[in-house]
């Protein structure tokens, strides 16, 4: 009998059997929620971009009636920035939930305006979402299982065994069909809700197909790891309780330790310490000598040394270096603390090449743009605009420019990264 | 009448084994059996439980490899080429459990697809009338049949496999008494059109009314083989009592 014969009289007799057919259905169904919860947050999250884009846009326009000098622009005028949603971001939405995707900045000391924010649900943040990357990465290795574990155990006991294996002669090959046709179903079922879900996103066809080859390479893994353990001459449930061992070893147990390890090994300081130093490096400027804060300005700015000594009370070059020297004094932290967050991910990126649940979830995440090195990236392009916005302010304060109202539409505007 | 096996040449044999020894979790299950089946013949193995009846039936389909000894279907070793062997066998396992979500042509369909072979509607047909399996069963699902007509449906599978030999572990097993009857009869009228096979029972009477040869096994050793003569079949009441004999006290039957 051909190959394509025996795959076809597999997928028949599977069609046929009510069990294989109610989790294949169970697995279509939870598919398809898992992503309607992706796409529904991620246009939840493209709604609120807008929306704030309009409001800040609204704000801006009857704020620069107001403004009067350059100072008072710089101070009044918000900047929202975000990280818009990519057009594959409703399969895993990893970090989103966790990372910050949107800031209103101001001229103002920038590391506590990125770290002081909205953190979302911190329930959401402990045990993640329902999405797609989830579902397929930590349930479907149990329908799998579920699927598989008997493939062989089952026949024995409905006594088929001996029949089965004396019928079909190469009997190797019958089992591995069985089982590729059962793997095979469930793969078809999560990739037709994925497709689907793709074109209703809009998502680019070569972002789907890698999705796909990661999440077939994954079910192949957990298939050979099923095939392989369920050929076993041992009862079912023995061969069931070794693989449900084996999914809580690299679903479970490993992620969390290697994540306890990790926060051992790499410590991060808190992002709060950030906050809390610039603040007080802020609030203590007030009282400081202003050559100490101009000083410490001039150490990274020496071409303004020259220009307007800071002579009255009150000038504006004054107030925004001390919110610059304020970010200069909390920058070897927030290095410390972005490199820790790198490093502890890059740590986790090898551990989970031993924990392939964990692995395939974070491919997802880097396709989808979710994970922590995105998030670092727009961490660092708000730190780009911020720097953007001194260069178009300082020399408005340090040269005296006269206000002009016109000029503010030469303000640098924030793209978002691709 | 009853023979000690005495079997020197094998040459035209169907099935053969000599001097199988099969040791499972280091006991021995079977302790030097030597048999033959003829081509048209039919071979009913008797014993008591854990005699080795299975056990030696299983060997001939490569389930179970001879720890010494040598095992043959038609002169080919079965260790060697356990497909080859499979191919011209069909087995019926003691109470063969088809799929349940199946009915009875679809059941069958399946396993000759799986044999690589295949039968239309009306050889389908044909061979569940053979087994007398009604009709009106025959699109309901297994899950709906008695233990009876499970078993015709796996010997109307033996049947359609049409194989030179068939296997067959205590075939009668569920079959009521007219079942039964019919039963020998589609195994004579087998044997009678080329077919070789091998049965394993407890049916002491069944076996007499149908074998050519019977062996009986006894702690896994042949103990003694009968022989039908010409048209006469083998003596029941001679069969009986060494039977009795061989699972009671008696250390072994004594020749008729």
């Amino acid at each position: 009998m051909s190959t394509f014969n025996a795959l076809m009289r597999e997928i028949k007799f599977t069609a046929r059997d009510r069990t294989v057919v109610f989790w294949m259905v169970t697995v279509l169904g939870l598919s398809a929620i898992s992503l309607a919860f992706g796409l529904a947050e991620v246009k939840h999250q493209q709604a609120t971009i807008q929306q704030l884009l309009d409001a800040n846009q609204q704000e801006r326009d009857a704020e620069f009636e107001k403004l009067k000098d350059w100072g008072s622009a710089a101070y009044y005028t918000f900047h929202l920035t975000y990280d818009a949603p990519s057009d594959f971001a409703f399969a895993a939405l990893g970090q989103r939930d966790v990372q910050p995707w949107k800031h209103r900045i101001r001229m103002l000391a920038l590391e506590g305006q990125i770290y002081e924010r909205d953190v979302g649900n911190p329930s959401i943040a402990l045990i993640g979402r329902f999405d797609f990357a989830f579902f397929t990465a930590f349930i479907v290795p149990l329908v799998l299982i579920i699927l598989l574990y008997d493939l062989r155990a089952s026949e024995k006991t409905a006594g088929r065994y001996n029949l089965l294996e004396a019928t079909v002669g190469q009997s190797s090959s019958f089992w591995f069909l069985r089982a590729a046709v059962r793997s095979g179903a469930l793969f078809l079922c999560l990739i037709a809700t994925l497709f689907i879900a793709g074109m209703i996103a809009g998502t680019a066809v070569s972002k789907l197909l890698l999705a796909g080859l990661w999440v077939l390479i994954y079910i192949i893994f957990w298939t050979v790891i099923c095939f392989f353990i369920a050929a076993w001459r041992k009862p079912g449930s023995v061969i069931l309780m070794t693989l449900i061992t084996v999914w809580v070893s690299t679903a479970v147990i490993l992620p969390a330790l290697s994540r306890l390890a990790i926060d051992k090994l790499v410590p991060v300081p808190p992002g709060a310490d950030i906050l809390m130093m610039q603040r007080e490096t802020v609030n203590d400027a007030w009282d400081l000598p202003r050559e100490t804060t101009m000083n410490a300005f001039f150490e990274e700015h020496p071409q303004w040394s020259d220009y307007q000594q800071v002579e009255s009370s009150f000038e504006w070059q004054w107030y925004y270096a001390f919110q610059q020297v304020g970010d200069q004094k909390t920058r070897d932290l927030s290095t410390a603390y972005q490199n820790g967050r790198l490093q502890r991910a890059d740590i986790a990126a090898w551990v989970s090449l031993l924990a392939p649940p964990s692995l395939l979830e974070r491919s997802l995440q880097a396709l989808a743009n979710t994970d922590l090195n995105t998030s670092i990236d727009y961490e660092e392009s708000v730190r780009a605009y911020h720097a953007a916005l001194r260069e178009f302010y300082y020399p408005k304060f340090f040269l005296n420019q006269p206000f002009d109202k016109a000029l503010l539409k030469n303000l640098p505007k924030f793209e978002p990264n691709q | 009448m009853f023979v000690y096996p005495q079997h020197s040449g094998f040459n035209a044999m169907k099935l053969q084994t000599h001097s199988l020894h099969i040791t499972r979790s280091g006991k021995e299950i079977l302790k030097g059996i030597t048999f033959a089946v003829d081509t048209g013949e039919v071979y009913a193995l008797l014993g008591g439980n854990g005699a080795g009846k299975s056990t030696t039936l299983l060997s001939f389909l490569g389930f179970l490899s001879p720890s010494s000894g040598t095992i043959q279907v038609n002169n080919k070793d079965v260790t060697s080429d356990v497909a080859s062997a499979r191919k011209m066998i069909a087995y019926l396992p003691e109470s063969a459990s088809l799929y349940e979500h199946l009915n009875a042509r679809e059941n069958i369909e399946y396993f000759l697809q799986l044999a690589g072979t295949s039968a239309n509607k009306n050889d389908i047909d044909a061979a569940l009338d053979r087994v007398s399996l009604a009709a009106e069963a025959r699109l309901r699902k297994l899950r709906d049949y008695s233990k009876g007509m499970r078993q015709k449906v796996a010997i109307a599978l033996a049947i359609l496999r049409d194989t030179d030999v068939l296997l067959l572990d205590e075939p009668t097993s569920g079959l009521d008494p007219s079942a039964i009857d019919e039963f020998h009869q589609l195994i004579r009228s087998l044997a009678d059109s080329g077919k070789t096979i091998l049965m394993v029972t407890h049916d002491v009477y069944g076996a007499c009314q149908v074998a050519d040869k019977i062996g009986l096994l006894r702690n896994g050793t042949l103990v003694g083989e009968f022989t039908a003569q010409g048209e006469e079949s083998i003596d029941t009441e001679t069969v009986h009592k060494a039977f009795s004999s061989s699972i009671g006290t008696s250390s072994h039957a004594e020749p008729a």
